[in-house]
This record gives structure tokens, sequence and C-alpha cells, in this order.
């Protein structure tokens, strides 16, 4: 919360305005800050770990009593565009970082620029899943074919529409930023938007390897 | 608003290239068709550094309370663990 110049007794009053900003808090003192971002980002985000965490713990538990059979499904997974996804995705959040540094400094431009490579990159991950996806079905592949299935393709489809819905985050952020609606001193709508999307990054990093790779 | 001293780009590129050769390694070793408990044991090794990069450089969690970065690092601590301990019933 930001107070700037207020008045401690009255608005008509000429009394020292005391401006607030200018003060050192006991956690800038600290060196120790607030999570970047609105807060209740963060309840959202703490909250779809959670339920990743629940459906990770799943998957193992249920391959645990079924390995020959995910082993096997897990092979018909292509591991490169898994791979090459992970690289999107950890790229999209090192331009987001740059698009946050940017407006930092108050370049606007600057900004919507980064944070539309990262935009661009979503896209590139979404049109991989999307191919990935259609191999499945064209190979009468669903949830109901097994256990393996059912898992990846549940986990992935919910981590789909986490990528959609940081792209729409990200596109809105892009447009105000392009219109100049942040600055050094308000840019909360981007930090909260960059900490959507890095927790997409975050869970993807940690699905890659527990479906496509360990086994 | 966060207003924390900004990260530095030069970090911050630093730790993406990390994040990108983790992502190498990771593949290279399921492409090799590597399995086992050693196996499994490096790669959620591997994932760990990863997802605690993200956390503490991308999203920018180093410059805040101890307690945030304490609980992303418990969330992969019992998560990691327990898929550690299922792929191990699964072994056995």
């Amino acid at each position: 919360m930001c107070l700037n110049n207020v008045n401690l007794n009255n608005e008509n009053s000429n009394s020292a305005n005391f401006n607030l900003a200018e003060l050192p808090t006991a956690q800038a003192m600290s060196g120790q800050q607030d999570l970047p971002g609105d807060f209740a980002i963060w309840i959202f985000i703490f909250a779809e770990m959670l339920v990743f965490g629940v459906l990770f713990v799943a998957y193992a538990f249920t391959r645990a009593h079924n390995v020959a059979l995910f082993n096997a499904s897990q092979l018909t997974l292509s591991l490169t565009s898994g791979t090459i996804n992970t690289l999107v995705l950890i790229t999209s959040s090192y331009l987001v970082v740059r698009g946050v540094a940017a407006i930092k400094q108050d370049l606007s431009k600057q900004c919507a620029y980064w944070l539309t490579g990262a935009l661009l990159l979503g896209g590139v991950f979404i049109c991989i899943k999307v191919l990935e996806f259609h191999a499945k079905f064209a190979a009468d592949i669903t949830m109901s074919t097994n256990a393996f299935y059912m898992f990846y393709l549940s986990l992935t489809f919910f981590h789909f529409m986490h990528v959609l819905m940081g792209m729409v985050i990200l596109a809105c952020i892009i447009i105000k930023a392009w219109r100049g609606g942040y600055s050094t001193q308000s840019h909360t709508g981007i930090e909260t938007g960059a900490s959507f999307w890095h927790m997409v990054d975050f869970l993807w990093i940690i699905l890659f390897p527990l479906v496509y790779v360990i086994r | 608003m966060h207003n924390a001293r900004p990260q530095s780009t030069r970090l911050s590129t630093i730790i993406w290239l990390i994040l990108l050769a983790l992502t190498i390694a990771t593949f290279s070793i399921g492409e090799a068709g590597m399995s086992g408990k050693n196996t499994m044991l490096m790669l959620l090794a591997i994932t760990m550094i990863k997802s605690q990069m993200v956390a503490n450089y991308l999203m920018a969690l180093r410059q805040t309370k101890m307690i945030w970065r304490i609980i992303m690092l418990a969330y992969f601590v019992i998560v990691g663990g327990l898929i550690a301990l299922a792929y191990l019933m699964g072994l056995s």
C-alpha cells in the first residue's frame, strides 16, 4: 500500500505534510520485500500447486502398481516435443523477467516487447501440445485407454488450460503496458501476471520429467 | 507492490542458461533410456534444482521473506519425496 503526502490532521490544515513513501519501512530496512504482485494471485498459485501436487503424487502411486504398463505407454510419448516445450516455457519465463525489469526502469514499450515475446512462445507451446494431442487422438488413444493415458491426458490438458489462461493475462498486460498504463511506481499488474506465468513454468518443470522421462 | 531492488539482467540470463542446460541434461538421460533408482533420484535432484531456481530467481522469491522460500522448498521436498517413495515401491 502506498500512501503519499498524507495529511495527518485534515485536508485544509496548514500543518506539515508527511510523505510516508519516503519513510523506510521495517521490511525495507531488513531487506525483505512482499511477494511480487497482488497477494490474491499467490493464494491462487498455492491452491493450484496443491492440486497439481496431489495429481503428481497420485500418478506416481498409481504407476507403482502398474510399472510395466506405464513404462510401455510412456515410450509412445514424444520426448523431443516435451523437451522443446520445456525449453520454450523456460525461455518465455525469462522474457517475462526481462519485461518486469524493463517496467521497473519505466520502459513501457520495451516491457511490452519482452512480454510479447513470452506470449508468442506460449503460442508455440500450445501448438506443439495440440500436435501431441492430435497424434494421440488419431491413434485412438483416449483417457479411458489405460491409467497412464488417463493421467497423461488429464495432467497435460489441465496444464494446457493454465497456459491458455496465462496467455490471456499476458495479452491484457501487454496492451496496458503498450498504452503506458504501468510505470516504475505502479506495476503491480505486471508482477501479478508474471507470477502466474512463472507458476505455469514451475509446474511444467515437475510434470515433464515425471510423465516423459522417469521410468 | 513489490519494490525489491531489481535483479540484474546478467544474473537472470545466467539462471536461464543453467535451466536450459539442465533441461538438455534431462532430455539426454531420457533419450539414453536410463532407468532405475539412481537415475530416478538424479532426475528428481535436477528437477528440484530447476524448480527452486524458477521460484527464487524468476519468481523473485529470493528477495522476499524466508517463509515463502521455505514453502516452495517444502512443496518440492514433500511432492518429490512422495514421488520417490512411489517409484521405490514400484521397483520392489
